[in-house]
């Protein structure tokens, strides 16, 4: 079986690609071989000019439950070494155009740092989200420790990787970890509407403000602002812009061919 | 369907009845009884030809709270953690309940008192027997009121009356709960009453139950704004469904719709 399913055009839609985890009976635990599919579908995707925006979702039960337990019981420090597991992690960071992750049910450990990996979560209202690491005696190891951090601030990321404790949706929405609650059978129709009106702005000009917007992680404030205007400068050098603003004044839909 | 101790569960005309039966404590329950409701109030939630769930209890009462006699509950020198009570046996039962995607009945048969009033009023339609006490015991025990009861009273009878019902330990009566909106109808037979308003939940759509469902209960917790936010996105996944197509050609066609939650 796949470990995902790449739905493209999703819903007749040109610009949107939907990705599956797909090991539901495992409440799609995030094993080698499906990070491996995962970054590998990602960068198909990533190059196909027509594609603008990714949506990355789980099931009902789940978005993803975390790393393949089985797989690292007896584990040693050299196997998780070895294993290339976190490259596959790093290659995430690669990809140029928008993901929304579009998380229902669990998503725990991994799977937490895996929609943190995304650039937008969406929630249905009985997601969970979850660094449940420190309880069965390890921490969290993609990202868990730094994005969370970011997203919600120190206390509130301590108490989570401390505790282990999971959060629900609408806590993760007040705290910044979401962009938006949805009831849980709308959240994919719900994404699908943010992927359109995404998929509707400027291919150029949305990946150079992903691009600034991640910078904003990586930098100081000076060194990012600094890099967010040079964004902005070519943004300038961009059919796109011209056609936008053209079309801005004409009081028209602009026809943007991501050039 | 069965395997249960404290409860008798049966799942009869796309009804599943949960009755908790311990008459000879007036239904108090101990923690073996509080996962049993949790299980029964699962299992109906499991099986689709169940659309709707009814709770109530056997004997003179329909809950009276938390089981004295469970040693987890007993003080002693240290004192006792009873929000470690709360957190692993009332919570998970009041949310179990209040997140049931299916509609839960309950047919007060008699008294509530303690946590059994917020079993109570967890659930989404109430049907009494008349002049049914509801007692909100815990100041007479040295307690604060819990398992959701300060969330509940205070948006339905407001502050002062809530204070009142805490404080002085007074019951208030199935009437006086009917007339404040919390107690949906007074029914001599509440059991027989909940069956006739479970046939009639039985034939609408089990996405349209849900969604109402979990919007009210939202929007309590909600601006306007977002509640009309949330309020568009439901019907922006029920205008998609199977169900909504279907009542809109009964409606046209002038018969019953036959909604299958799809």
């Amino acid at each position: 079986m796949q470990n995902i399913l790449c739905e493209y055009p999703y819903q007749n839609h040109k610009h949107i690609a939907l990705v599956r985890l797909n090991r539901p009976k495992v409440l799609n635990a995030l094993s080698t071989d499906l990070m491996e599919e995962l970054v590998d579908c990602f960068l198909k995707l990533d190059k196909n000019p027509e594609v603008r925006v990714i949506i990355l979702t789980g099931n009902e039960r789940a978005f993803a439950a975390g790393a393949d337990i089985a797989q690292m019981v007896t584990a040693t420090p050299i196997d998780q070494i070895n294993d290339q597991r976190f490259r596959t992690w790093e290659m995430l960071r690669l990809i140029t155009k928008p993901i929304i992750a579009a998380v229902n049910g669990f998503a725990l450990g991994g799977g937490c740092e895996l929609a943190m990996a995304c650039d937008l979560i969406i929630a249905g209202e009985d997601a969970k989200f979850s660094q449940p690491e420190i309880k069965i005696g390890t921490i969290p190891g993609a990202g868990g420790t730094q994005r969370l951090t970011r997203a919600i601030g120190k206390s509130k990321a301590m108490m989570m990787v401390l505790t282990g404790e999971m959060i629900d949706a609408k806590t993760a929405y007040e705290w910044g970890l979401v962009a938006k609650v949805t009831p849980a059978q709308a959240l994919l129709q719900e994404s699908f509407e943010l992927a359109k009106i995404i998929s509707d702005r400027a291919p150029v000009a949305v990946r150079l403000a992903k691009e600034a917007v991640n910078k904003s992680f990586e930098a100081g404030l000076k060194d990012g602002m600094d890099f967010e205007r040079r964004n902005f400068y070519l943004t300038f050098s961009s059919l796109d812009q011209k056609e936008g603003m053209k079309a801005f004044l004409e009081k028209r839909n602009p026809d943007y061919q991501g050039n | 369907m069965s395997g249960f101790t404290y409860l008798n569960y049966k799942e009869e005309n796309h009804t599943a009845f949960i009755s908790i039966n311990r008459p000879e404590v007036y239904n108090a329950l101990n923690i073996d009884a509080k996962m049993e409701v949790i299980a029964a109030i699962r299992e109906a939630n499991k099986n689709p030809a169940v659309r709707s769930i009814i709770l109530t209890g056997e004997g003179k009462a329909f809950c009276t709270g938390q089981d004295l006699n469970d040693r987890s509950v007993q003080a002693n020198n240290g004192g006792v953690d009873l929000g470690h009570t709360l957190q692993t046996e009332w919570n998970p039962l009041i949310n179990a309940i209040r997140d049931s995607k299916k509609i839960v009945i309950a047919a007060i048969n008699g008294v509530c008192a303690g946590a059994g009033i917020s079993v109570a009023i967890a659930c989404d339609l109430l049907i009494s027997k008349k002049e049914v006490k509801f007692v909100g015991a815990f100041s007479k025990l040295g307690l604060a009121p819990d398992a959701g009861s300060t969330y509940t009273f205070v948006r339905a009878l407001g502050y002062q009356k809530t204070m009142e019902f805490f404080l002085l330990g007074n019951p208030l009566t199935s009437d006086e709960l009917h007339q404040q909106g919390m107690i949906n109808s007074l029914a001599d037979n509440p059991l027989e009453a909940a069956t006739e308003m479970a046939k009639t939940l039985n034939k609408l759509s089990p996405l349209t139950m849900e969604m109402i469902k979990k919007n009210i209960k939202a929007s309590l917790d909600s601006t306007f704004s977002e509640s009309m936010e949330r309020e568009m996105m439901s019907q922006r996944f029920l205008g998609n469904s199977a169900d909504y197509k279907e009542g809109l050609s009964a409606f046209l066609a002038k018969r019953e719709p036959q909604f299958k939650g799809e």
